[in-house]
């Protein structure tokens, strides 16, 4: 009985086997299909209604009417009749006995059957062939009292379409649904608040989420397909409606309120395969979308499959995704509890082939994924002990790809939060893996860590675990020192280094995961999604399909094939290649290649967008807009930014909030807006408060930019005092390649205290941490700042200076941003100009000099200028003009020279009364 | 799945059934027990209305219901035999033109029933694949709006104000249900179920203390019995105490303190008055599944088979009965059986909590985790208050030796239960698992648990134990003390005692507190064992100590 009542008879199923029967036996059709694409059109529409996964209830005849009118073409009104004529017909129990009976006719196999001329025979092993027989086989296990109620509900099914004008009980609401119905509304009213002036890509993103909500689209959908059979009045704004144009899909409408939900209408679940499908897809699209999908719509969602299917435990788990992705912890904890009390963590989808032969429960996973959301709600220690609790579990049950994905999730906890939460916990006697002393440092125990979860997915074949792995390692080394892992104490070398082939290795092994996935798709899954894809395509091209009528199916078929291509990689391989490109755009930002960096954020802005997160996508985005900002200015990236975040309204804004900050920040500091400067300082310290958990990164990033804005107030002591704490704090996490810009911001501030020669071992020791941790850039300006340092303990050192500016400025002029490149010109200038031997040049009137000297020193000086006030950087644009003015003046260019200095008073005026009017704020 | 409306049905029937003569109004007035002694009380009460009101319980004077039947008497009196055989369609069809309001009561009140009936068929019949469909009751939607203008045009009845009540509940409107029934108990107080309803409304007490009910003494029954839904067990003992005053005759009241007492744990109290109960009113079902649980926490095999073997002859396909037998084969040890029937009684009652929450016992017996975990989740989605089917879900999980998982739901059985010594132990338990081995939180939850009536003193003894452990030896020794005391008190001997005295022994020969010390260890003498030795070579080892203490000092000066 179970197998069978898994697949329950309904009007609908009755509908298709209509229409599969129409498909197979040509030849009773009077207008035969004019062309073989038309049949096989047909089929393929069958096939889409048995398999896809759009929408949770099954269609009504409405639906189904309206669909057949698109792909039916000039056959279409024929289709419909007949459908209609047949289903209807079916008005006794003996009616119902011979319809299915015919119906096996239809399948090939057996003897007996005598076929007929054009008859497609139906292979009894094909997925319309099964349909076929699980209809039979459902309707034959039927007991009298299912087949009455069958009758009944094909009446109704039929009802709905044939009567005019509905009896007044039809009107009617039943309570509960009508409770939905008022929530749905009220949600409704939000949403369109919510989205009343943003851009339409949110609205179109809004839509696709709201849109699941099919069983309000339909009605209208199906009214106006209707409008040519039956005189329906129909409120003229439903036809506008469907154009997709409206700012709202939910507009209540009067006319249609009945078939929203009326109480004898019977709502169908659709198969069991079907709705798993669905709920996957929704999954997918909650983790892609996160806090974007809205909330109150899909829960009603939820609630409807679980009054129509509550032994679909599933539905518990998406309860626990939306939640989540919502930020309402307690109802997170509770749903997924729930989830996984009832399925004990084996329920799953029909497609999945059951791992390991015992079917024994798996609260193994349980604990798994309550540590991940701990781990999401940013409870380190919680998130921690469950994983290790998940551990034991695992091992327990012996259970280990659950191991693996276990120890890649404590991997990622401890990257992640790891070395802000003191090395106490890792450390302790119960720790996981391996017994590990506390003197060893998290830092270390994550190498092991992952060492060992790289092995044992290797060692399961866990192709994606496997490469995203591979990408914990490649961050891992990209961020971590090396030291030897054995020698402690004093005594042993400290010699610190990363290793960025490591970093390279890493990623490419990670990107091998594209030419293996191959093996573990599961067809199924894929076989769904394409049916629906179909199905949604049929609708688009309505208006053209009727003009066209002999074309259309051909192009129909390449927008299918389209579709199928599009589906064939898995997603989840899309996602671990995706981020494979962002750390690589990541990795080259910390060695210092802007170019490299921009291009790999490029690809995977371009490539992976589709199948990545929306926070990692905005991630992306904030690299793209930083880029710019650096290489083009603020008004470039502040409308960059704009559209950025229009487009990821809501969904990760803290990524690019603290972008946004950071560009408010910069350019407040160049225009020497002091007090702003500060104000936005304080908001990204706010951000970096540890409500949400610590995230050690922002912590970093906002007092460093409070040093730098006491720097810039002057308040060098302070500023001194914040860069050291900071040191410390990063010294005591390991960041040992944070330290290297914290090292050379403290050379900055002693330079600008005039302690020039306090600055240099600063200065010294930033050069040689760049030097071992490979990071170029940064090793470039060290190595401009320790020449301004030197310049400034006086001229005798200017060559020295020189010397080592030009040894840095391949790396500043190719990878640089403007600023940097800006004051590398103008302390190559100031070299020039401070040298003894160029001093003739300046004290001696020498007007023989041949042009090109001076222009040795104009040059740069211009371009830097040129660069400075696109960046508006007063303070260092002055300097620049000042020293121009001085050389016109030497030259005795006075014109030029009354330029210069015009354009000096400018940025000094500016820099001294920084006005508050600023347009690009106003951007914002 | 058996609603509150099927129980109705079925309380109705029996009570039809029994008395079929009886007219309908008399048979309406239902108390919450349905047998025939409560019945004869709430009809002497009802007859009695102009007596005076028994001391105590306030009351109102009570509405005289004005008569229709000589307009539609014969219609009437047809409609009522068809609807007492169970012929609800048919009764309506009778009562179609007929205006009284009695006769309209009657015929909507036979839709519905009709309509519910209907519905448990179709439950039955659409079961589908992923589980029960949700069937309605048809009959509700036209019946709605049939009694929304009967009231608007004030001409109902405080029965058909009832049955609109019930519809407003089936249709998910809550608030005006709440203030329909408020109405229709106000005006005529002695329909229980129409306060069962209204009680079924009044999820909190806040929602409780809102409504507005005229005084009588219905009202008192209503809040006791409310009281006890809200798990606030004094006061609804308070209330029936009180009652019983004044009917001190009522099967009923009693085992409704029996039911408050049992919530309270007073066993002895309970089974005292289940003894007397069950000698007063020998078939008596309702309710006797509790007594069959306090049968079985004190292990009475010969009484808990009897109450089976009664039950089984009286009635076996009720619930409670199915239960009661589930009790008795796990009292056995024979928990397949058990399950059995505990899956029985789930049949006959799909909401049945208690027996979910006993399934998933039986199936924690049989270490068959994944379905005790299943059952219990149930229990506790049909009442997420039902502190014993969290309990068991931590216990479950712990069993597997996930005990961070189970203290989300110790937290949630001791949020509902705070008193309960039991479940904070448990918790503590959980804690001090070598897992997680968090010691400091162990202790907090012991401390709770010995602060709420620690029967087993288990609390006190785990205190002082991780108190040693954790070396802060003046805390362990004040534990071990208060243990002991209690030990004394309560005249218990065993290893516990042993270990305080050894333990208190040891502390107070560290402290220099010999006499303390010696005195420990003289009692310690009156046991056998190793630790006998111990207190011998202490008592030895002190008093050479004390006889050589002035010479060790002398020798300390010496060089």
């Amino acid at each position: 009985m179970a197998a069978a009542s898994a697949f329950a008879i309904t009007p609908h199923k009755v509908s298709v086997c209509v229409l599969l029967q129409m498909y197979a036996l040509p030849t009773q059709a009077t207008p035969p299909f004019s062309s073989v694409s038309q049949h096989n059109r047909l089929g393929l529409y069958i096939l889409s209604l048995t398999k896809s996964y759009d929408d949770i209830l099954e269609p009504k005849l409405e639906d189904l009417i309206s669909q057949l009118r698109e792909i039916g073409g000039s056959l279409g009104p024929w289709l419909i009749d007949h459908l209609t004529s047949r289903v209807s017909s079916l008005s006794s129990p003996d009616d119902l006995f011979t319809f299915f009976s015919e119906m096996r006719g239809i399948l090939g196999g057996s003897d007996s059957v005598v076929i007929e001329d054009n008859q497609v025979i139906l292979d009894p092993n094909s997925i319309l062939g099964m349909f076929l027989r699980r209809c039979v086989l459902a309707f034959n296990v039927l007991s009298f009292e299912g087949v009455c109620h069958l009758l009944t509900n094909i009446g109704i099914y039929c009802k709905e379409v044939l009567s005019n004008c509905m009896p007044y009980e039809l009107h009617r609401l039943d309570g509960s649904s009508n409770d939905l119905e008022s929530l749905s509304e009220c949600e409704n009213m939000d949403l369109e608040n919510f989205v009343f002036g943003k851009v339409n890509e949110e609205i179109e993103e809004r839509k696709e989420a709201t849109e699941r909500v099919s069983f309000h689209l339909h009605a209208t959908q199906a009214i106006c397909g209707l409008v040519e059979d039956v005189e329906v009045v129909t409120d003229p704004r439903s036809k506008h409606h469907d154009k997709g144009t409206e700012d709202c899909p939910h507009v209540h409408r009067p006319g249609t309120e009945s078939q929203d939900v009326d109480p004898y209408g019977e709502v169908f679940l659709r198969t069991n395969w079907q709705v798993q499908g669905y709920l996957t897809e929704q999954a997918d699209a909650i983790e892609k979308h996160g806090g974007s999908v809205s909330f109150n719509t899909f829960e009603l969602i939820l609630r409807q499959i679980k009054k129509l299917a509550p032994e679909l435990h599933r539905v518990h788990y998406l309860h626990y995704l939306n939640s989540l992705y919502h930020d309402d912890y307690f109802a997170a904890v509770e749903n997924l509890h729930c989830y996984f009390d009832y399925s004990a963590g084996i329920e799953g989808f029909d497609f999945v082939p059951p791992s390991g032969s015992n079917n024994s429960a798996r609260y193994e996973i349980a604990l798994l994924c309550l540590g991940m959301m701990h781990f999401y709600f940013g409870h380190p220690k919680q998130a921690l002990l469950v994983l290790t609790e998940a551990v034991r579990i695992s091992q327990v049950q012996s259970n280990d790809s659950c191991l693996a994905y276990t120890l890649a999730a404590i991997c990622n906890l401890s990257s992640e939060i790891g070395s802000s939460i003191t090395a106490g916990i890792l450390g302790t006697s119960y720790s996981p893996v391996t017994s590990m002393g506390s003197s060893v440092s998290v830092a270390q125990q994550l190498f092991v860590l992952l060492k060992e979860s790289l092995k044992r997915a290797e060692s399961l074949k866990l192709k994606r675990l496997v490469a995203s792995n591979h990408l914990a390692m490649a961050k891992f080394d990209l961020m971590h020192v090396q030291r030897p892992l054995l020698s402690f104490g004093p005594k042993a070398s400290m010699r610190l280094k990363t290793c960025p082939v490591n970093v390279c290795k890493e990623l490419r092994l990670c990107s091998h995961l594209i030419s293996e996935f191959a093996s573990e798709t599961s067809t199924v899954a894929t076989d769904g999604a394409f049916s629906t894809a179909w199905l949604k395509n049929l609708t688009k091209p309505m208006g053209s399909l009727v003009l066209t009528q002999e074309n259309e199916s051909g192009e129909n078929f390449h927008a299918l094939q389209f579709c199928a291509q599009s589906s064939s990689i898995p997603r989840s391989v899309l996602q671990i290649l995706g981020s494979s490109y962002l750390l690589r755009a990541s990795a080259w930002e910390t060695y210092g290649s802007a170019p490299l960096a921009r291009i790999n954020a490029l690809v995977y802005a371009t490539c992976f967008t589709d199948s990545s997160s929306s926070s990692d996508t905005a991630l992306v985005h904030a690299k793209l807009i930083q880029h710019l900002a650096a290489f083009q200015g603020y008004k470039e990236a502040f409308s960059a930014l704009k559209v950025a975040e229009e487009r990821f309204l809501s969904v990760s804004r803290s990524v690019l909030l603290v972008l946004k900050l950071q560009l408010l920040h910069e350019r407040a500091l160049h225009r020497a807006h002091l007090k702003l400067a500060q104000q936005v300082c304080d908001e990204l310290g706010v951000l970096a408060s540890s409500v949400m958990g610590v995230d050690m990164e922002l912590k970093r990033e906002a007092s460093l930019r409070h040093a730098r804005t006491l720097l810039a107030a002057k308040q060098f002591s302070e500023a001194a005092a914040v860069a050291h704490s900071l040191f410390c704090m990063c010294y005591k996490f390991n960041m040992q390649v944070e330290n290297a810009t914290i090292l050379l911001l403290l050379a900055e501030i002693h330079k600008k205290s005039g302690n020039a020669v306090l600055g240099l071992p600063y200065a010294l020791a930033s050069l040689s941490f760049c030097q071992s941790f490979n990071l170029d850039l940064l090793k470039a300006s060290a190595t401009l700042t320790l020449a301004e340092l030197w310049l400034s303990l006086g001229s005798n050192h200017a060559k020295r200076a020189l010397t080592l500016i030009h040894g840095a400025l391949p790396m500043i002029l190719g990878h640089g941003g403007l600023e940097l490149r800006a004051r590398a010109r103008i302390a190559e200038s100031k070299c020039y100009l401070s040298d003894p031997s160029y001093s003739d040049f300046l004290c001696g009137f020498i007007f023989s000099l041949v042009f090109e000297d001076s222009e040795v020193v104009l040059d740069p000086l211009r371009q830097a200028s040129d660069e400075l006030q696109v960046l508006e950087y007063h303070e260092l644009a002055a300097e620049g003009f000042y020293l121009m003015a001085i050389i016109f003046d030497k030259l005795g260019k006075l014109e030029e020279r009354e330029e210069a200095a015009a354009s000096f008073k400018k940025h000094v005026m500016a820099l001294e009364n920084p006005q508050d009017e600023d347009p690009l704020l106003n951007l914002l | 799945m058996l609603t509150v409306a099927q129980e109705r049905q079925r309380y109705w029937q029996q009570s039809s059934w029994l008395e079929s003569s009886k007219t309908l109004r008399s048979s309406l007035l239902q108390t919450p027990d349905s047998s025939g002694e409560a019945q004869a009380f709430a009809e002497d009460s009802t007859n009695d209305v102009t007596s005076t009101p028994p001391a105590g319980v306030s009351y109102v004077s009570t509405p005289v219901m004005e008569e229709d039947e000589v307009v539609d008497g014969d219609f009437y009196l047809l409609a009522k035999s068809y609807f007492d055989c169970r012929e609800y369609r048919r009764a309506a069809h009778v009562l179609q033109d007929q205006t009284g309001k009695k006769a309209t009561f009657l015929r909507c009140y036979a839709l519905y029933l009709a309509g519910e009936k209907r519905k448990e068929e179709e439950m039955i019949e659409l079961e589908g694949p992923l589980g029960k469909s949700d069937a309605v009751n048809r009959e509700v939607a036209s019946l709605e709006r049939e009694l929304s203008i009967l009231r608007k045009n004030g001409i109902i009845d405080p029965f058909g104000l009832y049955l609109y009540g019930l519809v407003l509940i089936e249709k998910g409107n809550q608030n005006l249900a709440r203030t329909v029934l408020m109405e229709s108990v106000n005006s005529y107080p002695w329909n229980w179920s129409a306060w069962s309803e209204l009680q079924s409304l009044c999820t909190t007490i806040e929602i409780l203390n809102s409504l507005t009910l005229s005084n009588h003494w219905m009202k008192e029954f209503f809040l006791a019995s409310a009281y006890q839904e809200l798990r606030m067990h004094n006061e609804s003992l308070t209330k029936y105490e009180h009652l019983q005053n004044t009917f001190s005759f009522s099967n009923y009241i009693r085992a409704q303190i029996a039911k408050a007492q049992y919530c309270l744990r007073e066993f002895e109290q309970v089974e005292v008055i289940f003894e007397e109960l069950l000698r007063n009113d020998p078939y008596r079902v309702e309710d006797v599944d509790m007594y069959s649980n306090v049968l079985y926490a004190k292990e009475c095999f010969s009484a808990l088979s009897y109450l089976a073997h009664r039950v089984f002859m009286t009635d076996k396909y009720r619930p409670e009965s199915c239960c009661i037998i589930g009790n008795y084969y796990s009292l056995k040890g024979q928990h397949e059986k058990s399950v059995l029937y505990f899956r029985r009684a789930l049949k006959l009652n799909k909401n049945y909590l208690s027996a979910w929450t006993l399934m998933g016992h039986e199936y924690v017996e049989m270490k068959n985790t994944p379905a005790a975990i299943d059952a219990y989740r149930r229990a506790v989605d049909i009442n997420p208050r039902d502190y014993r089917a969290w309990y068991g879900l931590g216990q479950a999980y712990e069993m597997m030796g996930m005990p961070f998982y189970a203290l989300h739901y110790f937290k949630k059985s001791v949020f509902l239960q705070s008193n309960d010594s039991r479940l904070w132990i448990a918790m503590a338990q959980c804690y001090e698992t070598d897992q997680l081995h968090m010691l400091e939180e162990a202790i907090k939850c012991y401390r709770r648990a010995a602060s709420c009536n620690d029967r087993e003193a288990i609390a006190l003894h785990q205190l002082a134990k991780l108190h040693a452990e954790l070396g802060r030896s003046e805390e362990a020794a004040l534990y071990y003390k208060k243990d002991l005391e209690r030990m004394e008190a309560e005249e218990r001997e065993g290893p516990n005692m042993v270990e305080a005295l050894l333990f208190l022994a040891q502390h107070c020969r560290e402290q220099k507190r010999f006499e303390e010390a010696e005195v420990y260890c003289t009692r310690l003498l009156d046991y056998t064992g190793p630790e006998k030795e111990t207190a011998k070579s202490m008592l030895r080892g002190m008093r050479t100590a004390e006889s050589s203490f002035p010479l060790m000092d002398i020798e300390h000066f010496h060089p």
